[in-house]
């Protein structure tokens, strides 16, 4: 009787010090055969950086956010922050994403939508819900192809640091947004990403954005993705250039002939 | 008169270039493929016979290795029933088609087992006269036609748990789930369907549902409803070659399950990567063919029945 009491007791001081211990250290991530960190599964941001990537109040429709831009400031040269603002101004329509386009990069990595990392040795593929996207960042240690080349979503290499993947982008076109307030780019756009898990369930995406046709100084996000771990989880459709197609032939069809 | 006429007459100052690049794009039909006759019927038979013989190059976990860059051969985009020598459209004066072997190897025939008022619409009936065909408006050319030209890529991560199809045309892709996954219901509706798949020996099984019925199957209109099901069977007969069948099941518009196959073909050249092809995003033509009065697709001529 005693002994046993004894045992009660040991387990559970077993049981309160076994939060410390795992809080003590990173918890362990996935890795593949090759030993990298496994970045595959299905990620969504749950932030409000797709309508403004800067501290913002609530607008109709967009959710009120605080910013992923670290310092909160964008570097414009003077023209530019002009530009910004009239975008910001007409962004209802002149926003290329209010066209159904492919919303760029990074947009498109923060567009509240699913999307799913597929890994292998030679490359790392990410494949959107939203508008059908998809990147391949090739890791096989070939280098960008000459430009000048505009891709909406731009030409992807990467390479392993440590645990992190290192993505460097370029090639792209001057026709995507950062957000839906106006944020913007030239095509001299440069980026470098840098993918790293926290935990199994959350992956860090810093990236550090380059146009010095628009900006004074490089300046960088920081944007925490979310593992969708709901058991039948999957990517389905989002097209946003498809469904204003529907909308207008059912409009269409409504019209008194 | 017909959309790929409209695109034609469109295009007229960019006519010489269109004729060069169709040239280039059109593969010359080599005499045999993995040495089996280069003709659908004939070379599926003899693969799959020659794919029991055959080895496969496996995956670190086992499973035949599929990936790498592919390429159709045996096909054409006409019409998966073929286009015959007298057609009229091979002497369409803007756009001529050309005569062709068809895709379809079963039902003998070669002909898509339509009920008669589906045939009415597809095999260049109402979808072809005066619809736009949907792959015309950037949206995705669907299942098989995704397949049926371009190149693709197969990858197989060593988790085995998905494979990703990645097509060149208009950036498409396809997430087949692999593993005795449930299906979505049925109310969720996509435009390439929602894919689950598993090993049948050597061969990857495809199985697809989960169709919205919005595209085509060729340029004949040539179609399937929201209450189809695809079956694809891919199955390697050499180091270089896969062969590729496809099952079409959809009570609503076939009286039986009818089936097409042909060669996906390795793309060898070195250095050979996929383009972002932005369709959607350059497109300047339909403004013009909706203003000869062709209507948008959506399923309308299955729809309204």
């Amino acid at each position: 009787m005693q002994h046993g009491f004894i045992r009660v007791r040991l387990a559970a001081a077993v049981l309160s010090l076994a939060p410390i211990a795992v809080a003590a250290q990173t918890p362990a991530v996935p890795r593949t055969p090759d030993g990298r960190p496994n970045l595959q599964g299905i990620w969504q941001v749950l932030n409000s950086a797709a309508w403004d990537v800067q501290d913002h109040s609530a607008r109709l429709g967009a959710p009120a956010g605080q910013g992923v831009v670290n310092g909160n400031e964008i570097p414009y040269q003077p023209w530019a922050l002009a530009k910004k603002q009239e975008n910001f101004a007409n962004r209802a329509t002149a926003d290329p994403d209010a066209m159904g386009y492919l919303p760029g990069v990074p947009r498109i990595m923060y567009m509240p939508f699913p999307f799913q990392i597929f890994q292998t040795p030679d490359h790392v593929t990410i494949a959107f819900e939203y508008a059908h996207g998809i990147r391949t960042i090739y890791t096989n240690g070939t280098p960008h192809p000459r430009g000048p080349i505009n891709w909406w979503l731009g030409d992807s290499r990467g390479r392993w640091d440590g645990n992190t993947l290192v993505v460097d982008v370029v090639h792209f076109t001057d026709q995507t947004w950062l957000d839906r307030a106006g944020n913007f780019h030239s095509e001299a756009l440069h980026l470098v990403e840098r993918y790293t898990l926290d935990g199994p369930d959350h992956l860090r995406y810093d990236v550090t954005i380059e146009d010095p046709k628009v900006f004074t100084r490089p300046w960088t996000m920081s944007v925490l993705l979310y593992r969708r771990k709901e058991p039948n989880v999957r990517l389905l459709e989002y097209d946003p250039a498809f469904l204003m197609d529907e909308e207008q032939a059912a409009r269409e069809r409504g019209k008194p002939n | 008169m017909n959309t790929r006429c409209v695109v034609a007459i469109l295009g007229l100052a960019a006519m010489a270039v269109a004729a060069a690049g169709a040239a280039a794009q059109t593969p010359e039909r080599p005499e045999t493929i993995a040495g089996c006759p280069a003709e659908n019927l004939a070379f599926h038979t003899c693969a799959l016979q020659k794919a029991t013989t055959f080895t496969p190059p496996r995956t670190p976990s086992g499973r035949p290795n599929l990936q790498g860059y592919w390429r159709s051969q045996l096909t054409q985009a006409f019409s998966v029933e073929g286009v015959p020598a007298d057609d009229p459209l091979i002497k369409d004066p803007i756009m001529p088609w050309e005569a062709a072997a068809p895709e379809v190897i079963d039902p003998a025939d070669r002909k898509i087992p339509y009920q008669p008022w589906a045939a009415a619409i597809g095999r260049r009936g109402v979808n072809f006269y005066k619809y736009i065909d949907p792959r015309t408006t950037c949206s995705t050319a669907g299942i098989p036609r995704l397949a049926l030209q371009d190149a693709s890529q197969i990858v197989q991560p060593p988790t085995d748990d998905f494979v990703l199809w990645h097509h060149d045309d208009h950036h498409m892709y396809r997430v087949i789930a692999m593993g005795n996954r449930p299906p979505v219901g049925a109310g969720v509706k996509t435009w390439n369907g929602l894919s689950r798949g598993r090993w049948d020996g050597n061969t990857l099984v495809v199985e697809t549902t989960n169709f919205n019925g919005y595209t085509w199957i060729d340029d004949s209109g040539n179609f399937y409803t929201d209450t189809a099901r695809i079956v694809e069977r891919l199955t390697m007969v050499d180091a270089d070659t896969i062969d590729y069948e496809v099952t079409f099941e959809d009570p609503t518009v076939y009286t039986r399950p009818w089936r097409v196959a042909w060669a996906l073909v390795r793309v060898t050249e070195p250095g050979f990567e996929l383009i972002e092809e932005a369709c959607r995003e350059g497109e300047r033509a339909l403004g013009r063919i909706r203003e000869q009065g062709y209507k948008y697709y959506f399923g309308e001529t299955w729809r309204a029945r």
